[in-house]
């Protein structure tokens, strides 16, 4: 972590991280389309990989592309209109304004748990959520604190990343996948047509069964330093750490839980709907929160920037 | 051979002006949207006022110095066109509303009235909608300005026409540092 707390600093720190771990990903494909090179040799591995990637990617090409439509299904969201919520998009305006952002959709969730999402493939598909209790108990400042981070999550195209992470991890998952399973079952055959030694067998196994859990890891670590961005860019945007800083405070004293209907989108959330549940701080799709509210209030002591 | 490796020279010096050259002219344009945003926020500032004025007269009528301060600086504001102008303006009218909020928090029954607390959301959002379209600004002709004096836009900026812009600064520094106004 970078020792400095200015926004733009913190902002391209994060940026930085986010190409080493996406490039970090697109070697750990090619190490095991490699290990799948020295243990097959190369008429399986010319056929398998591209089918890996392409199932991965019509997969979650298709997500992607409807991203807006497919998570109001999947977490109930209902999209409302400026009469249902004057003073919410009084704010939200606002934000645009800030950012030079187009307007987005903006629904919301019926649920007691305080939380808020942004997805969409591009900004002018955006669409921001916000649970019907983060409404209630945010006052204008964390309210809008919240809406700049998901904004940010717009302005950064974070459901472009996830959606290339998700690739790639995919890609991988399906490729070790089929893979381990010829080696069970006669696959291999023409292996002995390289001059592979049998050092070399066993890394390329090694590297078959363990690049699957490395993938998620990268995933998730994505996904943390997205959300340090998007918490970062949301301070460009409204120059007031202190109100996201809030809304996080009140986030992490309400342990009430999104009632979500699939862990599959709870890398999009505000504030994690998984906490408790992670295995580690590795395989979690946020930074822990505390560790946020340091960042912010480290901001604020910075005093008011331009 | 060496024909092909010349065009090809050619061709991506050519590119590479045209990249440059069109960067100056987008940040030129987008540094003129954002003026145009500041002054629709102002617009809408603008038509708030005599409603606000009439509602808080309802309740305090001798308050006389205060609504002239608001109606003039409003008049300023709606005549004022050059960027100079209409920051002074802004700033002064920015100062009168707070005179005013500030007459209205002594004012219970005032402050009680849905009219007013309507108004006053409105009013609170459209500061903060001035406060970030002024921030937006200064941002884009920071970006703009920052281009026009460094190397290699710098030396496109005479060709594109496109030199750099005045800061948008109203009349009280402090103001510039606080996005977020109360009343």
């Amino acid at each position: 972590m970078a020792e400095s707390t200015n926004f733009r600093d913190l902002q391209s720190a994060n940026k930085g991280k986010t190409y080493f771990l996406l490039a970090s990903m697109g070697l750990l494909t090619w190490l095991v389309a490699y290990a799948a090179l020295t243990y097959f040799g190369a008429g399986t591995t010319s056929f398998i990989v591209p089918l890996a990637v392409g199932i991965a990617l019509v997969g979650v090409w298709g997500s992607y592309y409807g991203s807006d439509k497919l998570v109001l299904t999947m977490t109930g969201a209902k999209v409302i209109t400026r009469e249902d919520a004057p003073e919410l998009f009084n704010l939200i305006e606002e934000v645009v304004i800030a950012s030079g952002l187009p307007m987005p959709q903006v629904a919301i969730v019926e649920d007691t748990a305080p939380n808020a999402f942004a997805t969409g493939r591009d900004p002018e598909h955006a669409l921001i959520a916000f649970t019907t209790r983060i409404l209630e108990i945010m006052d204008r400042d964390e309210l809008q604190g919240v809406i700049a981070h998901e904004m940010s999550h717009v302005a950064n195209r974070d459901t472009l990343v996830s959606a290339v992470a998700a690739t790639t991890a995919g890609a991988i998952a399906i490729l070790s996948d089929f893979l381990t399973r010829m080696m069970w079952f006669g696959g291999g055959r023409d292996r002995r047509d390289g001059n592979s030694n049998p050092i070399m067998l066993v890394v390329s196994l090694a590297i078959m069964i363990l690049a699957p859990i490395a993938a998620v890891l990268l995933k998730s670590a994505i996904s943390r330093k997205r959300e340090s961005l998007a918490d970062a860019t949301a301070v460009q945007f409204t120059r007031n750490p202190a109100g996201l800083r809030k809304a996080l405070e009140v986030l992490a004293a309400d342990s009430t839980v999104v009632h979500q209907k699939s862990n599959a989108v709870a890398h999009i959330w505000i504030e994690s709907p998984l906490d408790g549940q992670s295995v580690s701080k590795l395989f979690s799709t946020h930074p822990p929160i505390e560790e946020r509210i340091a960042t912010l209030r480290a901001m604020e002591s910075l005093g008011p920037s331009q | 051979m060496e024909i092909i490796l010349i065009l090809g020279a050619i061709a991506l010096l050519v590119l590479f002006v045209v990249a440059q050259y069109n960067r100056l002219v987008r940040l030129n344009i987008t540094v003129d949207e954002a003026f145009a945003q500041i002054e629709v926020q102002l617009k809408r500032r603008a038509d708030l006022i005599p409603n606000l004025v009439e509602t808080v007269k309802g309740y305090a009528a001798h308050e006389q110095s205060t609504f002239d301060a608001v109606v003039s600086a409003r008049a300023k504001s709606t005549s004022a066109s050059s960027l100079g102008e209409v920051a002074a303006a802004d700033g002064a009218l920015t100062n009168a509303l707070r005179g005013l909020l500030a007459v209205a928090e002594a004012y219970p029954d005032l402050k009680a009235s849905t009219n007013f607390l309507s108004l006053q959301e409105e009013l609170s959002t459209t500061e903060n909608k001035v406060s970030f379209a002024r921030q937006f600004y200064n941002d884009n002709v920071r970006s703009l300005n920052q281009a026009v004096a460094t190397i290699p836009t710098s030396f496109f900026a005479g060709l594109a026409k496109v030199s750099a812009r005045a800061f948008y600064e109203v009349e009280n520094p402090a103001d510039r540092n606080v996005p977020n106004v109360k009343f």
